[in-house]
């Protein structure tokens, strides 16, 4: 264990000595719920107090940015030639992904940090289990994402540029259509299909519930969960499949 | 004339870099295309207000800002590459270097947002198409302005890549939230004091948004004042960009880094 340890503080150090990327997370968190929130939702009828509603979206987005970078970023080391370095440590594979996961996860962590508990303040009147319930959801989802980033790192290996094309064009596309922002009662029917096939719709209809909005704006909660099983498991099948295949003695940049 | 050949070069050499970069145009063109057509179509759907006519414009200008922001990824990276030494070995002044920048930055940016504004036109017709032509130059002195903001930011930053970003993403963030591109100022009147409402009638960005909400879209005839508000709000970006840019390589050539 004192390996996986020292192999997550080794990745995460630089990005703590400054936390700018944290506190620059946090800080446009504020603002967006401080002043957007709070302006738009005077503009909003359709749903009642519409800044508790973007509080829970921009959480969720900020739980598929780091989830994605994670994903991403495993893919990009890959491809760089820094993975084949840490396969050559005596270090076991299962070690060394155990150790990829949590540094994602210790990172989700330290991001949702402050915005899960402006957004849970804001909320209010929560009791331990669905705050819990909601965390877990969150991880979930997150470990769902960082899947589906490694499942599409074939096309890395044919061009790490169009890889990052696709995956951060995917990723706004991912976000807009689907619950994110809006519930889904109000997606005209065209975008509703496509919202239909988003992982985040699934997910963040799914943390709303936990969290006490009113059901009749938010998806069934069962097919939520069906969802977002069949996404982590599917993906991230994928994605051990494409690593076993294409990263162990992968040519690499 | 020479000089101003190399000018232009080195400022069409960085205007092609712009759309050559396919993360960046994946990004840019997802995000303002669905904020376009997706964002703007729901939220009026949302709301009794006609959400749509009011943002799709302020896309154009949001298209404007983020085109001309990247002019301070364009230098950060030219600072850490080491790409500057070459251009500063070429037979141009520092200066010419600078105005070459933020030339590219402001032609990138307007010609990408004109792109938008064809999209644009599509979803939400006008009859003031000359309009539209007449408020191009400003446009274009606007994103010279952006441009100056992200080269100010690049220079402070110097080669750290996570403080440049850092810093690009909370102006970005502020100059948005505190204007008048997603919401209307009287709706704001309401929540904040008096000092920001001027601060963000003031907003670059602010004015923008207004000038092609009312004249290129609604059809109002063009008020002077506007425009020249518009000017004033834009051009000290500029100056300040420009100065802060080639003080950044003043120190370079100098010292030999940042």
């Amino acid at each position: 264990m004192r390996n996986v340890i020292r192999f997550i503080w080794f990745d995460l150090k630089p990005e703590l000595r400054p936390p700018v990327w944290i506190i620059m997370e946090w800080t446009v968190f504020l603002v967006q719920v401080g002043v957007y929130g709070v302006i738009i939702s005077q503009l909003v009828t359709g749903i009642n107090d519409y800044r508790r509603f973007f509080a829970v979206g921009l959480v969720i987005m900020i739980t598929f940015d780091m989830a994605s970078h994670t994903g991403r970023h495993f893919v990009e080391h890959a491809h760089e030639g820094r993975l084949p370095y840490l396969l050559s440590l005596p270090i076991s594979r299962s070690k060394l992904f155990l150790a990829i996961a949590l540094q994602g996860a210790t990172e989700l962590a330290l991001m949702l940090a402050l915005p899960l508990t402006v957004t849970l303040l804001i909320i209010g009147n929560l009791s331990l289990i669905s705050v819990i319930a909601c965390i877990l959801t969150l991880f979930w989802l997150g470990f769902g994402i960082a899947g589906l980033m490694l499942g599409l790192s074939f096309i890395a290996f044919k061009s790490s540029d169009l890889y990052t094309a696709i995956v951060t064009g995917l990723s706004t596309i991912i976000i807009r259509f689907s619950t994110v922002l809006y519930p889904f009662i109000f997606l005209p029917a065209q975008y509703a299909s496509a919202a239909a096939f988003s992982p985040l719709t699934y997910g963040s209809d799914l943390v709303r519930f936990i969290l006490g909005f009113d059901p009749a704006v938010l998806l069934n909660p069962v097919y939520a969960v069906c969802v977002l099983a069949a996404l982590s498991a599917s993906t991230l099948g994928l994605g051990v499949f494409l690593i076993q295949r294409l990263v162990e003695g992968v040519k690499s940049a | 004339m020479s000089e101003l050949r190399v000018i232009l070069a080195l400022a069409r050499n960085d205007f092609s870099y712009f759309f050559r970069t396919k993360w960046l145009m994946a990004v840019l063109l997802s995000l303002h295309l669905s904020d376009m057509l997706v964002v703007a179509l729901v939220y009026e759907r949302m709301m009794t207000f006609d959400y749509f006519t009011y943002f799709v414009p302020a896309v154009i200008i949001m298209g404007l800002f983020a085109a001309s922001m990247d002019t301070g990824r364009r230098i950060w990276l030219a600072l850490r590459e080491g790409v500057i030494q070459y251009e500063l070995s070429l037979p141009v002044s520092t200066l010419g270097l600078v105005i070459a920048y933020l030339l590219a930055g402001g032609s990138a940016a307007l010609v990408y947002s004109g792109s938008l504004m064809a999209i644009a036109l599509i979803v939400l017709p006008t009859n003031a198409i000359w309009s539209l032509l007449i408020l191009l130059p400003f446009l274009f002195v606007l994103a010279m302005g952006l441009a100056g903001i992200a080269a100010t930011l690049a220079a402070i930053a110097s080669t750290h890549g996570e403080f440049f970003f850092a810093f690009q993403n909370v102006v970005q963030v502020a100059l948005l939230v505190l204007s008048t591109v997603y919401y209307p100022v009287e709706v704001i009147q309401n929540y904040l004091p008096s000092f920001l409402i001027t601060v963000i009638r003031a907003n670059p960005l602010s004015l923008a948004a207004e000038a092609l909400r009312q004249y290129a879209f609604a059809g109002i005839s063009i008020e002077p004042s506007h425009l020249l508000s518009l000017l004033l709000a834009s051009v000290p970006f500029t100056m300040v960009g420009a100065v802060a840019y080639l003080s950044a390589l003043r120190k370079f050539q100098v010292d030999g880094k940042l």
